[in-house]
């Protein structure tokens, strides 16, 4: 009987639980699923990281290349974020170019990126006006249930903590470029920016990070960046308006997350590093 | 020789390993919930993602569609961070394509294609670290992912490399093998039956030796079958626990 109202009204069938204050996979309305991230498991990449936010999956690797800087900002190297969302991840995609919403995802983390001054551009300069790293970071989905921004972002950040950058000098008299893998330097990331997504539903409840199902029957969808208990980056793209007080309580709600978040990925780091 | 020293005086390769010994082989079916089959599988250093969907309709064109059989459709990509130096494209190039074919030719052989016509299957592999033996490990990924699918196979598909260093035959050969320019033998069976899928060698080999790293190889085969057996029972075990105990 309850998975004929799943099939057929399946807003019906989410009224009924959320008038009770919780979710059909149990959860209440502001507990996110569980996450585990794992750092550092691709070895041929500078940098990687892999995050699982309930079944959702994200991998990201980071490959550092050498570049020349643009004239106007000789000082600055590049971060590349792309998000893939493959035909693996979720049979709602097809091959071949990327489509509307992984475009629309790596355009997200850009700002993401840009918004939280996360990494210091003038940290990646090599030689001024000459060579500077530009980071190349590929978010592919493997998993897709649901809130994928949130698990870009997090995958990215844990993966920019944990890239390390081999030395690289010019020898100043035949301008020859001299990489000594024997001394890398971790990369200085200055702060962790941890996105939280939620999904409003029938235009008052308000779901923290939504599966594939939330987020199909979501009448909104309303994204907030924070970075150590400040405000970095809100995101509402259309949908259901709201009141002041719930973007409130959706600030609060993010803010709270963050310090979980920022803590789990330490708690990884450190575990890696013993 | 110049350079590396593939095979030591004391008969143990670059990696430490024996000639005739693979590498190690952790794998775990049933990774992904989306995916109707999805299996990971780590040969060394050598990691690979495999998801599987269907059997469904025929998306895209209908003239792909096939009267008589089910559409095997690969795609086999390469994440920009597996390799040492960055991908400029995870699929579309010629080496892609080449592999994404020969995947389709192999398990067009292997499953039963005639149980679903006018359908499709879809096999995507995704490679997240490569250390040599790519191909082997994608097939070996796939399997483990049809079989997860519960999509009917004539028999486990598995697929090992083979090398020649030094008149001596060594099994499974890294990248670091791959690139010394010796030969290289790839061989997929269906290893119950012992009959050979998929056969391809590069770079010269004499006649005389052709057999002894083609047995080599399809040794390495059947070792990777009682792994892959193995993985796929104890998978079994478990979810059929899981769900004694739910009851």
């Amino acid at each position: 009987m309850a998975n004929d109202l799943k099939t057929f009204q399946p807003k019906e069938y989410y009224r009924k639980f959320l008038e009770k204050d919780v979710r059909p996979d149990g959860r209440e309305l502001g507990e996110c699923r569980s996450t585990v991230v794992n750092i550092g498991s691709i070895t041929t990449a500078e940098g990687s990281a892999l995050v699982k936010l309930g079944n959702t999956t994200v991998i990201c690797g980071i490959k550092a290349e050498l570049a020349n800087p643009k004239a106007d900002e000789p000082k600055n190297g590049y971060i590349v974020p792309n998000v893939e969302l493959s035909p693996m991840c979720s049979a709602q995609f097809r091959p071949g170019a990327p489509g509307e919403q992984a475009q629309v995802l790596s355009q997200f983390v850009v700002d993401v990126l840009q918004n939280s001054e996360c990494v210091n551009l003038q940290d990646l300069c090599i030689v001024s006006g000459k060579l500077v790293w530009m980071l190349q970071c590929d978010m592919i989905c493997l998993d897709y249930d649901g809130n994928v921004a949130d698990a870009c972002v997090l995958s990215l950040v844990s993966a920019l903590k944990n890239t390390c950058l081999p030395k690289v000098t010019v020898n100043e008299e035949t301008q020859a470029i001299e990489t000594d893998d024997k001394i890398t330097n971790n990369l200085k990331v200055q702060t962790t920016p941890v996105s939280t997504t939620f999904a409003i539903f029938d235009d008052h409840f308000v779901i923290v990070d939504p599966t594939i199902e939330e987020e199909t029957l979501a009448t909104g969808i309303i994204t907030i960046v924070t970075k150590e208990k400040k405000l970095c980056m809100v995101h509402k793209p259309g949908g259901t308006p709201l009141k002041d007080s719930q973007i409130q309580l959706c600030i609060d709600r993010a803010i709270e997350r963050s310090g979980q978040a920022t803590k789990l990925i330490d708690e990884t780091q450190c575990s890696l590093d013993r | 020789m110049a350079g590396l020293e593939l095979l030591s005086d004391q008969g143990f390769r670059i990696d430490g390993r024996r000639s005739h010994e693979l590498r190690k082989i952790q794998c775990r079916l049933g990774v992904f919930k989306q995916a109707d089959g999805s299996a990971y599988i780590e040969q060394g250093n050598t990691k690979v993602l495999a998801a599987v969907y269907g059997p469904h309709e025929v998306k895209g064109s209908r003239a792909k569609m096939l009267q008589d059989k089910v559409l095997v459709n690969c795609q086999y990509s390469m994440a920009t961070f597996s390799t040492g130096e960055r991908k400029r494209r995870p699929r579309g190039d010629r080496k892609s394509t080449e592999m994404t074919m020969h995947l389709k030719q192999t398990f067009d052989a292997a499953i039963i294609t005639n149980l679903y016509p006018r359908s499709q299957i879809d096999i995507y592999v995704e490679v997240l670290q490569s250390d040599g033996g790519n191909y082997c490990a994608s097939v070996n990924a796939a399997t483990l992912a049809l079989i997860d699918a519960g999509i009917p196979l004539k028999d486990y598909v598995c697929a090992c490399s083979a090398g020649f260093v030094n008149d001596t035959p060594i099994v499974d050969i890294s990248y670091l093998e791959e690139s010394g320019g010796g030969p290289e033998l790839i061989v997929t069976i269906l290893p119950k039956s012992e009959q050979i899928v998929f056969l391809e060698q590069n770079s010269r080999l004499h006649e005389d030796n052709l057999s002894k790293v083609l047995d080599v190889a399809s040794k390495g085969c059947k070792d990777i079958y009682a792994i892959l057996d193995r993985a796929v029972r104890d998978h079994v075990s478990k979810v059929s626990n899981v769900a004694n105990t739910t009851e």
